[in-house]
């Protein structure tokens, strides 16, 4: 099965974050950037596929700015992807997602794909827009929010659990398709020493850019804002569980108005 | 003179779902109650579709054949945009579901709009639509203008209160489903089976979230955190530290690789606030911290907190909301 994944820079959970000086997005300087969250269980999702199915390969893809990109490509490729292509954009601010689908279609679409995996959302602008504007793009179906995908080569069927508003689905699909992964097989792993060092001499293939069509709408950023520091919790003195449980439903009723 | 704005419905328990409301009030502030106009897509769209009535929507699209009940996006996608262009619609708003996000993202690319999904305020701002939405787990909201003839929001659960009832009538008008080309019909899964679904509401949409920890210690104690719930009418969540463990399966996980949250209430009891936990609830509106460590950093981000012992609080809890709720 030919797989591709595609993966999104992503600031660190740990960041701090701070506003820029223009007051409309993150502070990037002094972030680092990593493969994370959603993105990296897809990269894990992946590799597990390409073990359960001798054969494959798995092509990792990024559209974004230098170096941050670059660093998570060949972080992907230390951690047993086969391929990588870099769409490279100009450097600071990431693109729009439906920019990025653009960017990552042209990509896709120029290597063999049966199945295109993304995370179901990217960490931080949380937009999960990849797979369908993927979709739309590519002309195939996509699939939000899967857990527990499996590959039934006797059936030629894709198999997995969809987790929604109304609980959890269970679906089949044949390929090609795209997935938006919500949660891998097992835990992401992480890379040996060597295969660090190996990557670093990979290669990566770069595809310009395409240009939006002139009629598509576009999303500017006019505010980045952090709330108030959190002041810590109001805590409820008590010398009884039952006066806890007491205090806590009035607080909650009368100050909070949150009680149902 | 504001453009119509078209609010797609989906349906939930054969009624327009409660997300569907939310859409039709930020809608109904956004453009003006006269100029909303409703669409739902399904194998028998005109019964629920009277829904829209009830919400104060005087006209609404159906899109009426069996296949749309199988989540055809790309045809639901094409759909939308010829209803909204039959009206002359420049901005097409969906509720905080799955479904919602995913038909915005086929829109952006198939109807050339300007897009953003998790939103929590919407307004016009001159010829942009102006949404605000938090990012990076909550932790920061960001501000953006949709940009260009058309613009599809899909808005984040309980991001607006539905409009209040009322004996309305709305008019439907068919949308021609011989307009879908047939690439888009091609079947895209099959076998979907029954939908398991456990008791009480869904853990993304509910206003009110109990969720367990570590500090429950073991599956058989888990029960205390689902009786709490149920007292609450909330749903049931739990921390990376209890999915792992199996003591709860996958899909209760709330953190930065499980579900993000923002209800009304989210209590969290025996959890101790790791950086990934915080990433799925930090933006509910009031937080309630139950742990017998004072130090945990769940208490930097709540609003209340008992420092005590779960297992003597949470039931002491339960009680004193049944009888507060006079159950």
């Amino acid at each position: 099965m030919e797989i591709v994944v595609c993966v999104k820079p992503v600031p660190d959970a740990e960041t701090r974050l701070r506003v820029a000086a223009d007051g409309t997005t993150l502070d990037i300087e002094a972030v680092k950037f990593v493969l994370t969250g959603y993105d990296e269980s897809a990269v894990e999702q992946a590799l597990l596929l390409k073990e359960a199915n001798p054969g494959s390969k798995v092509h990792v893809v990024s559209a974004g700015p230098p170096p941050r990109t670059e660093e998570v490509l060949r972080a992907s490729l230390a951690l047993g992807c086969d391929l990588a292509t870099w769409v490279e954009t100009p450097p600071g601010v990431a693109p729009d997602p439906v920019s990025a689908a653009r960017a990552l279609a042209r990509a896709v679409s120029a290597v063999p794909h049966d199945l295109v995996l993304c995370g179901k959302n990217a960490g931080d602008d949380e937009a999960g827009l990849v797979a369908g504007a993927l979709g739309e793009l590519l002309g195939v179906p996509d699939f939000s929010s899967v857990l527990d995908l499996r590959w039934d080569a006797a059936a030629s069927r894709l198999r997995f659990q969809r987790s929604t508003e109304a609980g959890m689905e269970t679906w089949e699909a044949s390929l090609p398709c795209i997935v938006a992964l919500q949660q891998a097989w097992n835990d992401p792993r992480t890379a040996k020493l060597p295969s660090i060092l190996k990557s670093r001499r990979l290669p990566i293939a770069k595809v310009p850019p395409d240009p939006a069509p002139p009629a598509a709408g576009t999303t500017r950023p006019t505010k980045f804002e952090l709330p108030p520091p959190r002041t810590g919790a109001k805590l409820i003195e008590f010398k009884t569980p039952e006066e806890a449980a007491q205090k806590l439903v009035k607080v909650l009723k009368e100050e909070a108005k949150v009680f149902p | 003179m504001t453009a119509p704005t078209l609010v797609v419905g989906e349906l939930h328990d054969g009624a327009l779902s409660d997300a569907t409301k939310e859409a039709v009030a930020a809608a109904q502030s956004v453009s003006g109650k006269e100029n909303v106009v409703g669409f739902l897509a399904g194998s028998s769209p005109r019964g629920p579709a009277a829904g829209f009535g009830r919400c104060g929507v005087a006209r609404a699209f159906v899109a009426e054949d069996p296949r749309l009940d199988g989540a055809i996006d790309a045809a639901v996608a094409h759909l939308v945009a010829s209803a909204a262009d039959s009206v002359g619609a420049d901005l097409v708003v969906v509720g905080g579901s799955t479904f919602g996000r995913d038909l915005v993202a086929r829109l952006a690319v198939r109807w050339n709009a300007a897009v953003a999904t998790g939103v929590t305020s919407l307004s016009r701002a001159g010829a942009a639509v102006e949404v605000r939405r938090p990012v990076f787990g909550g932790r920061a909201t960001e501000t953006r203008h949709l940009e260009g003839a058309h613009a599809a929001v899909a808005l984040r659960p309980h991001a607006a209160a539905a409009p209040p009832e009322v004996p309305g009538e709305v008019a439907l008008t068919a949308v021609p489903i011989e307009g879908v080309p047939p690439a888009l019909w091609a079947p895209k899964c099959s076998g979907v089976k029954a939908v398991a679904q456990g008791a009480g509401p869904s853990l993304t949409d509910a206003s009110i979230v109990v969720s367990g920890g570590r500090g429950v210690r073991a599956a058989e104690n888990f029960h205390l955190i689902d009786e709490l719930a149920v007292s609450l009418g909330a749903a049931v969540g739990a921390s990376r530290a209890v999915t792992d463990a199996g003591w709860r399966p996958d899909s209760y996980q709330v953190g930065q690789t499980g579900k993000q949250v923002s209800p009304q209430l989210y209590v969290a009891v025996g959890i101790s606030g790791a950086i990934q936990h915080l990433m799925g609830m930090i933006s509910s509106r009031v937080i309630v911290a139950i742990n017998s460590d004072a130090s945990a950093p769940i208490f930097k981000v709540a609003d209340y907190g008992i420092v005590g012992d779960l297992f003597q609080v949470v039931p002491a809890l339960t009680q004193e909301v049944r009888r507060a709720r006079g159950q």
